[in-house]
């Protein structure tokens, strides 16, 4: 069967190549998606477009990490989800809009606005 | 020896909550199957009354309950962050036992300094990794440690850990807890301990064991010698492969027909014949049941099981004409049915026990067929591929008319983010 042959078991010559089999890249395994902490996200909108997110991206989102600045994150904001940038001022971190159609909106979970994961890759199905 | 137990505050109410921000302060409810009845209920949803098995239809006008969320179950969902839950505890446990879907027991000998705050952080790990919150208890057996984790939740000041390892700690709870609250005895058991004069955990490790044996045998005896703190039962990790397969339904709607029905039976038998080949093992005895409504007696009662046994196999096509045969032997015009199933028996690794008169043996190329389905089934999604007999319309399916996203197992239903 096809699947079984991964360029090692040939029937006339020997294959050099056969204490050599690598296998195809896994993207999960690059993406990392078995780890528990890693989800996958929709991006609607294209305002971080300067940061080469476009509508319709897979965004990897990891909720294993700590807040970093300049990280792009997935917020929750009084029932929204939403892609933003993390910034610090004045000891607080900020939502920061992706083209500044929005004002900063501080990260307060006592508001209902929090850190829900950062954001670690991007997947573009149809380039 | 030092074991935990993780439990899952509300798990599948909290499974939707990990994807929807709009459920973060409303009351919410997972209804069964067929969404029958409440599941499982938010705090919330409890204070508002929302009882345990209480019916959907009954309760869903009610005004006080307008503001309510009320979900069809999504078992890949809550599989998946069960999965998530059991991989975040190995990094804080070497050996997790995932007792139920939302309840795990963890070795945590060698952690015996500082057993606080370790519980702590790996609590904080869980609920920042899959947004679920847990309670932790833990002592020096299994059931101290149940019994911990229940205290744990039922004590806010205990601020979802509870430290059931000292024994004169473990004294004062004896004392003021119902015996009750043991793992293991159940309402059926309780009114016989309460004769004997045990009504405290603190009676009932204090009775003779002798006594204790005449109402519930060795294991109350083992029960007793847990809660004193000697271990009987260990960390069990994985379950083993199981004995029995079985898929089985209650419908949306009540089935009259039996061409209806043949197609249910058919589409079991077909889902059944999956899940076995998926553990690579053959059945050698195949079961068909059906039955009506047991709350609606009024409308006729009818329930009827027929089996046999047969050449070991896991070939669809074989178990659906194994499954058909047999519905028709018990099936009986005239009644609404409710429910069906079938289930598969007397499992044994695939192509191991061919037997001397063997004469159905799965053909190379039944093989290549189903593995071939099996492929094409796990590519596109499961129902994909399926045989024809299983009907196309069947809309006797359970109803999942409030099911939310699936969103950790399907690309098409991930949680969106708003670009702001």
């Amino acid at each position: 069967m096809s699947a079984r042959y991964a360029g090692d078991r040939t029937t006339g010559f020997a294959s050099p190549a056969a204490d050599a089999v690598e296998g195809p890249i896994d993207l999960s395994q690059i993406l990392d998606l078995k780890n528990p902490s890693r989800y996958p996200v929709r991006v609607r909108g294209a305002t971080f477009m300067g940061r080469g997110i476009l509508d319709g991206d897979i965004l990897i989102a990891d909720t294993a990490g700590s807040p970093q600045v300049g990280q792009l994150v997935i917020a929750w904001a009084a029932g929204r989800v939403l892609l933003a940038e993390l910034q610090k001022r004045d000891k607080a971190w900020w939502l920061i809009s992706g083209d500044d159609t929005h004002p900063p909106l501080q990260v307060d979970p006592a508001r209902d606005v929090e850190i829900w994961a950062n954001v670690t890759s991007v997947v573009r199905e149809k380039a | 020896m030092l074991y935990g137990l993780i439990d899952c505050n509300s798990f599948y109410c909290s499974c939707q909550r990990s994807f929807d921000p709009e459920l973060k302060h409303r009351p919410v409810v997972v209804l069964s199957n067929n969404d029958g009845c409440a599941i499982a209920r938010t705090a919330e949803a409890k204070q508002l009354g929302i009882k345990m098995g209480e019916a959907w239809h009954l309760v869903r006008h009610e005004r006080k309950l307008s503001d309510v969320r009320w979900f069809s179950s999504n078992y890949p969902l809550y599989a998946d962050m069960s999965r998530r839950v059991y991989q975040v505890l190995l990094d804080y446990s070497p050996r997790v036992e995932p007792y139920s879907i939302d309840e795990m027991f963890l070795d945590l000998s060698g952690f015996a300094v500082e057993l606080h705050a370790h519980c702590g952080a790996m609590r904080q790990a869980v609920q920042q990794i899959t947004k679920v919150p847990t309670c932790v208890g833990w002592g020096p057996t299994k059931t101290i440690a149940k019994l911990a984790n229940g205290l744990a939740k039922d004590r806010p000041e205990l601020e979802g850990l509870c430290d059931l390892t000292d024994s004169q700690t473990r004294q004062k709870f004896y004392r003021n807890v119902s015996v009750g609250e043991v793992w293991g005895i159940g309402r059926r058991l309780l009114p016989k301990l309460h004769d004997a004069g045990m009504r405290t955990i603190e009676q009932f490790v204090e009775a003779k064991p002798a006594h204790i044996r005449k109402i519930m045998a060795i294991t109350g005896v083992r029960l007793q010698a847990e809660l004193q703190g000697e271990s009987c039962l260990q960390i069990a990790e994985i379950a083993e492969a199981r004995k029995g397969m079985a898929c089985t339904r209650s419908f949306g709607r009540p089935i009259t027909t039996y061409e209806e029905m043949h197609e249910a039976v058919t589409g079991f038998a077909a889902k059944a014949a999956e899940k076995l080949r998926a553990e690579d093992q053959d059945a050698a005895h195949i079961a068909v049941f059906i039955q009506t409504n047991r709350h609606r007696r009024d409308e006729g009662w009818y329930a009827n099981q027929f089996s046999i046994s047969c050449e070991p196999t896991n070939d669809t096509f074989a178990i659906c004409q194994h499954a058909s045969r047999l519905l028709k032997r018990i099936w009986l015009n005239g009644y609404r049915y409710a429910k069906a199933g079938v289930m598969l028996n007397d499992l044994a690794p695939h192509g191991q026990q061919s037997t001397l008169f063997s004469t159905v043996s799965t053909k190379p190329e039944q093989e290549s067929l189903l593995a071939a389905m099996d492929g094409i089934n796990q590519k596109f999604g499961s129902g994909t591929l399926f045989p024809l007999s299983a009907g196309i319309k069947r809309d006797w399916k359970p109803r999942q008319a409030m099911l939310s996203a699936h969103y950790t197992t399907r690309l098409e239903e991930i949680m969106e983010a708003q670009a702001w």
